[in-house]
This record gives C-alpha cells, structure tokens and sequence, in this order.
C-alpha cells in the first residue's frame, strides 16, 4: 500500500499544481527581500555632506543607528513575508484541504446512514483520485447489495408455490448470500 | 445564459482547515524569520565593521553610507532570497510528499476496500492531518465489516433452518431492511 500505487485515476498532486505553489513562494520570497532592500536603501542613502570631520563622525555616529534600523527593516520584511505567505498557504493549499474535509463529511454522513452521494471534486482540486477509489468502494459495496436483494426476491418468487419449495429456496438464497459476504474480512 | 450569471456570481468556497494549513504557516513563518534573524545578525556585524573601517581609513569618495555597503547588502540579500526560497521549496516538496503518502495510502484502502478487504489497517503515517483522516476511513470501513458480518452471521442462522414458518418469516424480512442499509 504505498502512494504511488494510488496514481490509477490521476496523480494525487499535480506536477502544475507544485510548480504554481513554488513560482508563488518565489515571488512572495522576492517581494519581500525588494521591500527589505527598499527600507535599506532609503536608511542607508541619505547624502554624506560635509568636510573630512564631518563624513567621518557621520560614519562613526551612523553605528548605533545601524542595529535600530536594520532590526525594524527585518522586523518589517519578516512581517510582510509571513503575511504574505500565509495567505499564500491558506489559498493555495485549500485544494488539499478542502477536499480532505468534504471526505470527512461524505464519511461522517455514510456512517450516520444517510444516503450517500457520488463524491466529486471542485476542477481544479487535488487529491481527485480519493473521490474516485471512495466512489468505487461504494459501487461495489451497491452492486452486492442490488445483488443479495435480488437473490432473496428471487427466492420470495418461488412462494407462489408450495410452502416447503419456498422455505428451500429461501435457505438456499441465505446461503449464497453468507457465501458471498464471505468476501468481506 | 441564466444559470451561467448565478454560477458566476456564487462565491467560490476556500476551506481552511487549522490543522492542515496552521503547521504550513508556521513552518514557513518560522524559515523567514530563522532568515531575516540570521541576516540581521551578518549585515549588523559586518556593517559596524565596514563603516568604522571606511570612517579610519579616509579617501571619501563615496556619496552616501549606502555606496560603502551596496555590494555587501546586495550579497546578504540575495544569499536571503535563496535561502528563504530554498528552504520554502524543500518544505513544499515535503508537503507534497506527505500529502502523496497519506492520501495515496487512503486511495490504497478504499481500493483495497473494494475487494472485500475491510480489516487491514490504512496506516495513514504519523503526520496529524492525514492520521486522523486515515483513521476516519479505518472506521468507515470497520462500521461496514460490522454490518456485512453481522447479516452474514443472521443470513447463515436462518439458512441452518431449525424454527418456525412465521418467525423465518418475520427474520427473513428483517435481514432484508438490514441489507438495504448497506451502501445507501
């Protein structure tokens, strides 16, 4: 039981899907550097005026500015770019999530006894290949049914006739039926 | 032409799921600012050196501090968009890795399911998200078990025979509502 297995009815994780996902962080990660070199150059481009003294106790008064500066730029930057990215995460990775929980309340109202419908995915979402293997087992799990229920109907015909014929054919359709459910382990 | 202007108007649906999505952010917040501490660090340092180094060493020929350090800031920067972006990469491709694991593992079970294998566990992996589905489904499947065996172990009862017309009579139309509630 391993993943790639799984990649019948399509891949899990579309290749185009990760490549969207990675040329987003590329940009957001470039955005954010671009606005952390902006704050610098801004900081740091103020013109040095002023004969040798003056340039010289500019450069050695910038120094205590120098750790203020550069803490509330990166402090701006990291702010900025986690925004951004966790934006980026909850928009983008919603096609995982969101089918992930539509599963969890087809699951919750198939095991609540309500009827169950055939599951399928907004395009464009992931994970397409669960909805398909949930609908098969369903499929499956209704063709049995359809079939054990038309094997005692058949049975129920036959008491048109006498009534040990018909307690016959009825054991003999219980028996086929425990028979075939005996696929089921 | 209707249908077409209502479905464009309904809003599309974004699922957040915290326990999916919440690691994710984190896990990229924490690599931007593990980068942004770490550059603030480098570019400090080496900056206080660099300014007290050009202000002992004289020659001004330079317009603004931005000059003395532009080559040395553009390094830093881009050694911090690789990094981030780098690190972010392997965290998507771990993402997606965990996501084609557990999910595939889930596919795997239900198709296993479909051949009448209900009992063998899904094995999800340990990441929570994907656990607790993978349990969700083992449930699923052991609910179903329960029922098939429960109609199978009845169906095998009535077949054995030893009771009266009207109290087979009476079971038999019972199993059968209970076989109507498989799959509905």
């Amino acid at each position: 039981m391993s993943g790639p297995k799984a990649a019948g009815d399509g891949t899990l994780v579309q290749r185009r899907y990760v490549h969207g996902l990675l040329l987003r962080l590329c940009v957001n990660t470039a955005g954010g550097v671009g606005i952390l070199f902006i704050i610098l150059y801004f900081a740091l481009s103020r013109p040095l005026h002023g004969d040798y003294a003056g340039v010289f106790h500019a450069l050695r008064n910038l120094s205590p500015f120098l750790r203020p500066i550069l803490a509330v730029s990166v402090l701006l930057y990291a702010l900025l770019a986690c925004g951004s990215t966790s934006a980026l995460c909850i928009f983008i990775l919603h096609k995982v999530a969101g089918p992930l929980y539509r599963m969890e309340l087809v699951l919750d109202q198939y095991r609540s006894g309500a009827p169950t419908r055939t599951v399928s995915f907004r395009s464009g979402d992931q994970i397409q290949p669960l909805a398909h293997a949930f609908n098969r087992w369903i499929g499956s799990l209704r063709r049995d049914r359809h079939r054990w229920l038309a094997t005692m109907m058949d049975a129920e015909r036959h008491c048109l006739q006498d009534e040990a014929t018909c307690r016959a054919e009825m054991e003999g359709a219980l028996r086929k039926i425990a028979g075939d459910m005996a696929k089921y382990r | 032409m209707k249908t077409r202007i209502l479905q464009s108007r309904q809003p599309r649906i974004r699922y957040a799921n915290p326990r999916f999505q919440g690691p994710a952010v984190l896990a990229f917040a924490a690599i931007i600012a593990t980068g942004g501490v770490i550059f603030w660090k480098l570019v400090d340092s080496q900056f206080q050196r660099v300014f007290l180094h050009t202000a002992i060493r004289g020659h001004y020929t330079f317009d603004s501090a931005y000059d003395i350090v532009r080559d040395l800031l553009s390094w830093h920067l881009a050694g911090l968009f690789f990094a981030v972006f780098l690190a972010g990469s392997v965290l998507v491709f771990f993402l997606v890795a965990a996501t084609r694991d557990g999910i595939g593992k889930a596919v795997d079970s239900l198709r296993t399911s479909a051949d009448g294998d209900l009992s063998t566990p899904t094995g999800t992996g340990s990441i929570g998200e994907f656990d607790r589905f993978g349990k969700k489904i083992d449930d699923t499947r052991s609910d179903t078990l329960t029922t098939v065996q429960m109609i199978r172990s009845e169906a095998a009862e009535l077949a054995a025979g030893g009771m009266s017309p009207e109290e087979f009579r009476l079971r038999w139309d019972e199993l059968k509502q209970r076989i109507r509630t498989i799959a509905p």
